[in-house]
């Protein structure tokens, strides 16, 4: 492979930074109807309620970012349920269960759910800690399962890699690393020196070793100074602030999320730390909206997992998304953040699925149905199209990332709508039939496939 | 505090017996009787009663309270976990004796720092040694898996290899192989706590002078009894790994020797059986309290509070010291 020039690559990856246009007063856009018209279902539909256990985190520092997911999937199911429930009969009942009990705890808890309430489907899990657990399990209990995050590669490369029963709706992690390190390429070309602080488990290791790989790629003049791994969970960031500062970045790398983001953006605060580098994050905005205050410095990549900011697509551009936000915030009270969307989406990837096996055999289809529907399924959602990619089950749509900033109509942060960055997902991610790799298979696709930039 | 320890322990084996043979009973019909998932939660409770007997042995019989009982119950489970990853062992029989080896190796080697110390000093030393092998597994993420655990398939049994559905495994074959190992570990406990060694431990527990004047060996009978713990910990965890399918750092964390401290207190120290109910009613009300709601952690510390202000004796005191209040009113009234 020849040396090829960064904004040449950068182009080929279809990396696109672009105003998320807000809708213009009073034009006259046609108004396009995102009510999900029900067909009559075919067949005979028994009336039992729909059982679906959703685990997610409900207290810890974790519940910020893990919670709303819940919500998500509450306010499909009583969408749907206000139609008559799944194909117009089985209302939907959503079990809550916490998954701050640690992951033997859940694996019990996801037995007892299955084999003791007889759930019918099983839904949520935010640490990726957990799905590689929960995963196998929910293999041996024959339970059709959307994880909607724990999005870590290894669920799909190693712990199960051919799944029948589970599935997983937003994007995988190494998508993660990739966006925020390809942002920070294209937004700080001359960066010389980079630091890093992440969460010490498999989340910040995969962030790590994708940022790595990807500037090894794009910035073959960089190099890590330092790096902090502070443990998941802990309130003091400091000592790893100014191990950080010491090393004289011109570019911090972060993946720490939830509730330990918070702590952390406002010790560093403190430090003065935001105005001696850069600051890259993969998750920063990942949280629920509320959760991070004005204070927060404007200018950071603030990612949002690589998946989705209730602020895009913005207006009339996407009905769905404006009706979502508008029908969360109505519900809630608050805002959505991307796992509120994913437990919304997976809700309504079930439904459809649900419905098109109906459609072909009529009555409440078989599980085996429903998977076989749910394999190549594509949908609009609220964040753009999703697709589930057959092979590994695995849920694809665009990525997302952008820039922290404050405007009036919001008391938080926002993405800077005029500089929103967008990637197709299939230029970062390992495409379907690319051997099982280590760390991941995405990780040596883009070691083997990716020019190395000029420098 | 009306409860002696040593009432119990005095109790002939005839006796004993006769109490344990309807409880076996039961357990030996469950499985055709309950659901399988009430089996599986049993099965789970049965495991940790006997990490619960193990750590007993050093609370009650030996007056040591361990804190780090964690280390020995990782020990086994983890030493599973590598036997699948390194050596492609997949026989349970291989497994306990590899987890019995190694927990048996850590635990003398703990034990060889430990017990030279007692009381507070004992406690957090085993806390400390147990958070080093904690931070070990969290750390060697690439031997070990960090976070993320080793997986561990589905066992052979005494050379079979069970096929198909694995909850049916879990609720049946492997059911009875908990059960039978259990029992093994509960009678060999039994007879370690009645013989001329256990009698020492007692004697050392309550003074130890007067022990060591004897003639009683202190250091290394308390050793050997730590290493008995450590061992039968350690086997517990060895079978619970195939119950969970992976193993993770946390039941090296000593949050997970404190969940130890907690089953053998619900279940009352003072007595025999008491680490035994106490661990499986603990399995019992944990799985419970997380499934129904968000604020099991309110719930248990509630629990615990309870128990020590009120019922300090645990569930099978207040239930002796109950039976012995009807007893006593029958011989009043009579």
């Amino acid at each position: 492979m020849g040396e090829v020039n960064r904004r040449d690559f950068l182009s080929t990856l279809g990396v696109s930074v672009g105003t998320a246009l807000s809708a213009t007063a009073g034009a006259a856009l046609p108004v396009v109807g995102v009510a999900h018209a029900q067909e009559k279902p075919k067949g005979n539909i028994p009336d039992t309620p729909f059982k679906i256990g959703h685990m997610t985190f409900f207290s810890g520092p974790a519940a910020v970012l893990g919670e709303p997911m819940y919500r998500g999937q509450l306010l499909a199911s009583e969408e749907i349920n206000a139609q008559g429930g799944l194909l117009g009969k089985r209302k939907i009942e959503v079990l809550k269960a916490d998954e701050n009990a640690g992951t033997d705890a859940n694996v019990k808890e996801l037995r007892r759910l299955k084999l003791s309430e007889k759930i019918d489907f099983f839904c949520g899990i935010t640490s990726s800690g957990n799905t590689p657990a929960l995963g196998p399990v929910a293999e041996e209990l024959k339970l059709l399962t959307i994880f909607v995050d724990g999005c870590t590669d290894l669920l799909f490369d190693k712990a199960v890699p051919n799944p029948h029963y589970i599935f997983r709706v937003t994007n995988m992690q190494s998508a993660d690393g990739v966006t925020a390190a390809v942002a920070a390429a294209q937004t700080w070309p001359k960066a010389k020196k980079i630091a890093h602080i992440h969460p010490d488990y498999s989340y910040g290791r995969n962030a790590f070793d994708h940022w790595t790989i990807t500037f090894k790629k794009l910035m073959p003049q960089a190099e890590n100074v330092s790096e902090g791994w502070p443990k998941l969970g802990t309130t003091d960031f400091s000592s790893h602030i100014t191990k950080a500062i010491a090393s004289k970045p011109d570019l911090l790398a972060t993946s720490v999320w939830g509730g330990d983001y918070v702590a952390f953006y406002k010790q560093a605060l403190r430090y003065g730390m935001f105005s001696k580098m850069k600051v890259a994050s993969m998750i920063a905005f990942g949280v629920a909206p509320h959760a991070i205050g004005k204070d927060h410095p404007e200018g950071i990549i603030a990612g949002v997992h690589s998946n989705y900011h209730f602020t895009y697509p913005a207006g009339d551009r996407w009905p769905y998304n404006k009706t979502f936000v508008e029908k969360y915030n109505k519900r809630f009270n608050e805002y959505p953040n991307f796992q509120a969307e994913g437990g919304y989406t997976a809700t309504y990837l079930l439904k459809s699925a649900i419905e098109r096996a109906n459609k072909l055999a009529g009555g409440w289809p078989e599980d085996d149905a429903i998977i076989a529907m749910l394999e190549g399924l594509m949908m609009a959602a609220p964040a753009g199209y999703v697709y589930i990619r057959p092979d590994n089950h695995q849920g694809y749509k665009d990525a997302v990332t952008g820039f922290s900033k404050n405007v009036a109509e919001y008391p938080f942060p926002v993405l800077d709508p005029d500089r929103i960055i967008t990637i197709p997902i299939r230029n970062i991610t390992a495409p379907p039939g690319w051997p099982k790799g280590e760390p991941t298979s995405t990780y040596t696709w883009i070691d083997k496939t990716w020019p190395k930039v000029k420098a | 505090m009306s409860v002696s320890p040593l009432a119990l322990a005095a109790r002939s084996p005839r006796r004993t017996l006769l109490y344990a043979l309807p409880v076996i009973a039961v357990l030996l019909v469950l499985p055709w009787v309950a659901d399988q998932y009430s089996t599986i939660l049993l099965a789970y409770g049965l495991v940790m009663a006997i990490a619960a007997l193990g750590f007993n042995l050093l609370l009650v019989y030996t007056g040591l309270l361990s804190f780090g009982h964690s280390a020995y119950f990782g020990v086994g489970a983890y030493a599973v976990a590598m036997m699948v990853k390194y050596l492609k062992v997949s026989s349970m029989e291989l497994f306990v004796v590899g987890a019995i080896v190694a927990s048996a190796a850590v635990s003398a080697l703990f034990g060889f720092v430990c017990v030279r110390y007692t009381r507070i000093f004992f406690s957090i030393l085993t806390l400390a040694l147990s958070q080093v092998l904690w931070s070990l597994a969290f750390k060697f993420f690439w031997i070990t898996g960090g976070t993320d655990g080793l997986r561990v398939p589905t066992p052979s049994l005494l050379g079979v290899t069970p096929g198909g559905d694995k909850i049916a495994f879990l609720a049946r074959g492997y059911y009875y192989y908990v059960l039978v190992l259990f029992l093994a570990c509960a009678a060999v406990m039994w007879v370690i706590v009645n013989s001329p060694f256990g009698k020492a431990l007692q004697a050392i527990r309550d003074n130890e002078t007067r022990a060591s004047f004897v003639g009683v060996q202190i250091w290394r009978c308390r050793w050997v009894a730590f290493v008995v713990s450590g061992v039968f910990t350690g086997l517990a965890g060895a079978l619970w790994v195939p119950l969970n399918g992976l193993t993770t750092p946390d039941i090296l964390h000593w949050q997970f020797s404190g969940e130890i401290v907690f089953m053998t207190v619900l279940g009352g120290f003072r007595t025999f059986a008491g680490p035994i109910v106490g661990a499986v009613v603990f399995n019992y009300l944990k799985t419970y309290a997380v499934g129904y709601t968000v604020y099991w952690q309110l719930l248990l510390g509630v629990i615990l509070v309870t128990l020590v202000l009120s019922l300090p004796t645990g569930i099978v005191g207040m239930v002796e010291r109950l039976t012995e209040r009807v007893r006593r009113r029958r011989a009043t009234a009579s």
